[in-house]
């Protein structure tokens, strides 16, 4: 059964420029997802309207088949999702112990420990670690919250190619052994090809690719970001 | 175990690890709530001195016939007015309402003093006479209640002096007299009017200004105030014995606290009995209206200087936390978007700058008590009356506190209107 299912979700900017026109999808636990497209396509907005960060112009999106809209989209955030951002996003003042724990009561060292750091590191103030570092505390805190939904949006597009390979392994470890639904908003080849749907989004349309074939210089053409 | 890092910790660590951002707000906080605290201090020592004032220089009101409502009867001696007088049972009934601490009443009199060798004790060469007023307690006469006179030797009449005159400085030095000498009074030798032995118990001084004709003279009867004079009311009726109409042509009636003395004479007009159609009532209270005037002024620019300091602080508090805040709007995103409700945000800021008024506020509190006596000073106030209580500690802890919420809350709105979403864009 679908855990997150999008029904017809449709967005707009400023109500004027559609992004996402009607996109329907399904999306399971224990599976890895990757959604590709353009910069500037929607693939953030998307990412952030199944995340619950904001509410669709039209449609619906379901967590469990429930429309989280009327669960409420910070009941969502809380107990269903998990982002890993570009950017990291950790809290500046806080060790990597300490942001883990922001959504989670479980120890933060076996995870931290898990993904690579040293307790030295878990206890370190976040900002003087490297980019990879601080990735792998964000999916720390992303695994330790115990969602079954993690969403992250691009989070190689930082890294040095050996550490985005770390990272894409993470996350595929994640959906297949720790049986999360794991969606990646993302430019990269190499990540796409390692998950089990891929998703292309152009002209505000979902479709479905079954296998992602390609060489690394294909980044280049995709581009960086997302929107 | 929960390793949970929940928004108690999180404001702790916060305040602990963003110590610069801590110590601003912190010293700001202590700057302002000594300078309020002390202003407090301040403002009560000027309460204190109004009331202290207004307990010292007193006032007081006085009843007398009113000429203009009653008749006028002629007989050898001249025209005299018939309007009733004031009995000694209506002085008792105004004397018992609330506020009056003492009483004088009095009848006029002219008589013509001599000393022990018969020498007229005048002071000009014509020989004028006194104006004397027969007094119960002189001390509460207007003339002393208004400052106009004051007693600088011997003692006032009072009920129990039977014989006794207070005379002006002027008058005692010029006739060679001093206290204990016996003086002989007498309205008017060629009528046969009775002779009375007095003895000089007290001396006057004139405070008024010589130069302010308002109050130098009385303009009911442009004595001058050297000519005064103040003699027991028993002398004053058996020098008067020939005139006598039974009754007091005025009486004083002295309020302690002079703030009240309007309400005062409100409560003594609504004595029933008293046709107050027969009677003018003024008030004297010309010190204290002098000197509240002027303790009003300073009053006024405490309390505006204290609202002043607070707003302007407040102000500046809240433009602090809101730019603290706005800095801040990225984690904010981040919160929301790990799933951290609003209110446990807000909670979370609210408690940071709880955390720094808890140090803040006691430390200002020691600190307003050493500084608030020098404030002090700046408004003419004695250091040592100026005192800091934990009355007003406690003022400013529970109001400080609840317009830092109010900062706090209003520094959050920007950023919470805000989908989390949109906040994390704003930020990349």
């Amino acid at each position: 059964m679908s855990i997150m299912e999008l029904k017809q979700v449709g967005y707009s900017y400023d109500n004027k420029r559609k992004v996402l026109r009607g996109i329907n999808a399904e999306m399971k636990q224990g599976k890895l997802y990757a959604i590709l497209g353009p910069s500037g396509c929607g693939k953030t907005t998307l990412l952030s309207l199944i995340g619950g960060l904001d509410s669709p112009g039209s449609g619906q999106i379901l967590f469990d088949g429930k429309d989280i809209a009327k669960t409420g989209l910070g009941d969502h955030r809380k107990n269903h999702v998990a982002f890993i951002f570009q950017a990291y996003n950790l809290i500046d003042y806080l060790t990597p112990a300490e942001n883990v724990s922001l959504t989670s009561k479980l120890p933060p060292l076996p995870i931290l420990e898990r993904l690579g750091l040293t307790k030295e590191e878990a206890k370190r103030n976040v900002l003087k670690l490297s980019g990879g570092q601080q990735q792998r505390v964000a999916i720390a805190r992303a695994l330790a919250s115990e969602a079954p939904v993690i969403l992250a949006d691009e989070p190689t597009g930082n890294l040095d190619e050996d550490t985005a390979r770390d990272i894409t392994e993470i996350l595929k470890e994640s959906a297949h052994q720790m049986n999360k639904c794991v969606v990646v908003v993302t430019h990269s080849n190499e990540l796409a090809r390692e998950a089990d749907v891929v998703f292309r989004l152009k002209r505000g349309e979902l479709q479905t690719l079954e296998k992602v074939t390609g060489t690394k210089n294909d980044n280049r053409r995709n581009g960086r970001r997302g929107r | 175990m929960n390793h949970k890092t929940n928004l108690g910790i999180r404001a702790i660590l916060y305040s602990a690890r963003k110590w610069k951002k801590t110590l601003l707000v912190f010293c700001l906080l202590l700057a302002i709530t000594t300078l309020v605290l002390s202003g407090l201090a301040i403002a009560d020592a000027q309460e204190e001195q109004a009331e202290e004032v207004r307990g010292t220089t007193g006032a007081s009101f006085t009843v007398e016939r009113n000429l203009s409502t009653g008749g006028w009867a002629n007989d050898s001696d001249g025209t005299y007015s018939t309007q009733e007088l004031i009995t000694k049972d209506m002085i008792q009934k105004i004397a018992s309402v609330e506020g009056i601490t003492g009483y004088d009443a009095s009848n006029g009199g002219v008589p013509t003093l001599y000393d022990e060798e018969g020498n007229n004790l005048s002071l000009s060469p014509d020989g004028f006479a006194y104006y004397a007023y027969g007094a119960y307690n002189s001390e509460f006469n207007s003339l002393f209640v208004s400052g106009r006179f004051e007693l600088v030797e011997g003692s006032h009449i009072t009920e129990d002096v039977t014989d006794g005159i207070i005379l002006s400085r002027e008058s005692v030095e010029k006739n060679g007299l001093k206290i204990g000498d016996k003086i002989t009074g007498i309205i008017n030798p060629e009528y046969n009017d009775p002779e009375v032995e007095m003895e000089l118990i007290g001396v006057f001084d004139i405070v008024a200004d010589k130069d302010d004709t308002i109050n130098m003279y009385d303009a009911s009867t442009y004595w001058d105030y050297n000519q005064y004079a103040f003699c027991s009311n028993s002398v004053m009726e058996a020098l008067a014995v020939n005139y006598s109409d039974d009754g007091i042509e005025s009486a004083f009636f002295y309020v302690e606290d002079a703030a009240q003395l309007d309400n005062v004479i409100k409560n003594a007009q609504r004595i029933d009995s008293i046709n107050w159609n027969n009677f003018i009532i003024t008030a004297n209270d010309e010190v204290y209206q002098n000197i509240s005037s002027a303790l009003s002024d300073t009053n006024t620019l405490m309390t505006t200087l204290i609202v002043v300091i607070t707003v302007v602080s407040m102000v500046l508090i809240t433009l602090i936390l809101s730019m603290s805040i706005r800095n801040r709007k990225r984690e904010t995103g981040i919160l929301l978007a790990v799933g951290i409700a609003k209110p446990a945000v807000i909670l979370q800021y609210v408690l940071e700058t709880m955390l720094i008024a808890i140090i803040a506020f006691p430390l200002a509190y020691l600190s307003s008590k050493q500084v608030a006596g020098a404030f002090g000073t700046l408004f003419g106030k004695t250091a040592a009356n100026v005192i800091v209580t934990p009355q007003h500690f406690m003022i400013v802890a529970v109001v400080g506190a609840a317009l830092l919420l109010v900062s706090v809350m209003v520094s959050c709105i920007p950023a919470f209107r805000l989908k989390p979403k949109q906040i994390l864009s704003q930020m990349e």
